[in-house]
């Protein structure tokens, strides 16, 4: 049985004109790293929202179709119950901060749930060795940098122990660097056996860790399969998505200079290794 | 504004910052209390001479001493106009009177806190029966003034890049400038507020009856000594206050 299961589902936000999904069919297996991408309102912090049943139980509004998550339909389940299975990073850092320090932000949900506090202490600690917490354990938010907050408010989620980690653009408020540590974390997170779900558009840091590429455009799944497929299809240029300057490359020396490089590179590096192939 | 700095919470390593914070609000509504039962200057100094070393085991005597400075301008307001306007026998004695009781006052409430953390005092008031949600609501309040305050000033940059002239004008035009500052203000704070509910609902905000707590306020034994003393001191003043006459020493003015 697959871990998410999306079928035939659409949905309109109450007031809205047009709708936020149109008939999206998607199943993620255990252990993928699925990145989602596509143009500025094209559905894809709904599909979001979708994996926790925030939609449809906290934005209301029209569906059809259903969303299954581990074997529960949304419909019928509420955001806490998902709470534990899938758990949700939201652009904004210093909105997903609610306590006053590091260690009660990240105690926050597993209290919520009714956790033993010496289980809670456990994750804490866990938790802080692992995104290297340790010199903001007594800060409030106002004292981190964005980045800081991301991790902390990525600590927090992690907290509840979630099979899925759904990321929505967490790096779009960070600077370069701040955002390839996150993203660093979620993909070593993917190691570790955690489903992933990311949204983002700087391509050329995460295509070459994603085991698949979602890519949507007004409310529909356009395009769907490995990175390297998806992003040496014309239609990636054709909604403006960031393709990575490697596989641009790529692809001009096929199209105007009628050169096949034998297989399509994600990265700076990769591109060099098939150019020293061919020239050799 | 710097007389409320000693309202303000500091983070210290003192005994006094180590006392469970009901205790301490204990000790405070003593304090309170018996300084509210004198207006005669010599017991009210005799208070003042409790409070100050509590302040120093605080740690926090100089912030203290900054902070009745600040005060000392709306001080000397009391002590004049009330010596000028009051009706008493001895308007400067009353006076005086009145402004150490003030002092008084401000100090019991401020030992409780300058050194008492917001997520104590709301773990306090959890365990004190409040219900979760509302000191929950405090300890965010805390937690999104700083970034309101940034927003505010944010929106100011913005629409004076605009050419709104804030600070410009009598008194009822700049009330009137408040206005586009205040309508974003609290649009955006009503769309943050949307966004911070989805990400607490997501981590299971109510989603259990019997919320649990990582860390929960035990009374140790010093807690419970700080408390009884309190209360033998506030038993024995108020015995004196309503069987003892007191000296009437009093500055003949």
């Amino acid at each position: 049985m697959p871990l998410i299961e999306l079928n035939d589902f659409s949905f309109k936000y109450y007031g809205a004109e047009s709708l936020a999904l149109r008939k999206i069919d998607l199943t993620i297996e255990e252990g993928e790293y699925v990145v989602i991408t596509g143009p500025s309102g094209c559905g894809k912090t709904t599909l979001c929202r979708t994996i926790n049943a925030l939609v449809p139980q906290f934005h209301r509004g029209y569906i059809s179709g259903n969303v299954i998550i581990d074997g529960k339909n949304t419909r019928d389940h509420t955001v806490a119950e998902l709470s534990s299975i899938a758990g949700l990073v939201f652009q904004e850092p210093e909105n997903q901060l609610v306590t006053l320090n590091v260690e009660k932000e990240i105690a926050f949900g597993p209290e919520n749930l009714g956790i033993e506090p010496t289980e809670i202490r456990r994750r804490v600690e866990e938790l802080i060795k692992l995104l290297d917490l340790e010199h903001l354990r007594e800060k409030h938010p106002h004292e981190m940098s964005g980045g800081e907050q991301q991790r902390v408010a990525m600590a927090a989620t992690l907290a509840l122990k979630p099979k899925i980690l759904v990321a929505d653009e967490p790096t779009s408020n960070l600077d370069p660097r701040s955002a390839e540590v996150i993203l660093d974390i979620i993909s070593g997170l993917n190691k570790l056996d955690l489903t992933v779900i990311l949204v983002e558009h700087r391509l050329d840091l995460v295509s070459k860790d994603a085991s698949r590429i979602v890519l949507m455009d007004k409310g529909s799944i356009v395009a769907d399969g490995p990175p390297r497929e998806i992003l040496a299809q014309d239609i990636c240029q054709e909604i403006g998505i960031g393709v990575p300057k490697a596989t641009l490359v790529y692809k001009r020396l096929k199209e105007q200079h009628d050169i096949d490089l034998g297989s399509i590179p994600l990265t700076g590096d990769e591109l060099a290794g098939l150019v020293k192939e061919a020239s050799s | 504004m710097s007389f409320l700095e000693v309202f303000q919470y500091t983070r210290q390593d003192s005994i006094v910052h180590r006392l469970d914070p009901r205790a301490k609000l204990f000790l405070s509504l003593v304090l309170a209390v018996i300084s509210l039962l004198f207006l005669e200057i010599f017991p009210l100094l005799i208070i003042i001479g409790v409070l100050i070393p509590m302040m120093t085991a605080a740690k926090s005597l100089r912030r203290w001493l900054r902070s009745m400075k600040g005060l000392s301008i709306l001080l000397l307001f009391i002590l004049i106009f009330n010596t000028l306007l009051s009706t008493y026998p001895n308007p400067l004695n009353y006076s005086i009177a009145l402004i150490l009781r003030l002092i008084a006052l401000m100090t019991s409430f401020s030992i409780f806190f300058l050194t008492v953390h917001p997520d104590e005092l709301s773990q306090a008031l959890i365990q004190m029966r409040v219900r979760f949600e509302f000191a929950f609501a405090m300890s965010m309040a805390m937690r999104y003034v700083p970034t309101l305050g940034q927003e505010a000033y944010a929106i100011m940059d913005t629409q004076k890049a605009r050419g709104v002239e804030l600070d410009k004008g009598n008194i009822l035009k700049r009330i009137r400038n408040i206005v586009p500052i205040i309508v974003p203000l609290i649009i955006v704070s009503i769309r943050r507020a949307l966004s911070i509910a989805e990400s607490m609902e997501s981590r299971g905000f109510g989603a259990s009856k019997n919320r649990t707590y990582m860390e929960s306020l035990s009374f140790q034994k010093r807690d419970w000594a700080v408390c009884i003393i309190s209360l033998i001191v506030l038993i024995m003043v108020i015995y004196i206050r309503l069987n003892i006459p007191l000296p009437d020493w009093s500055i003949p003015f």
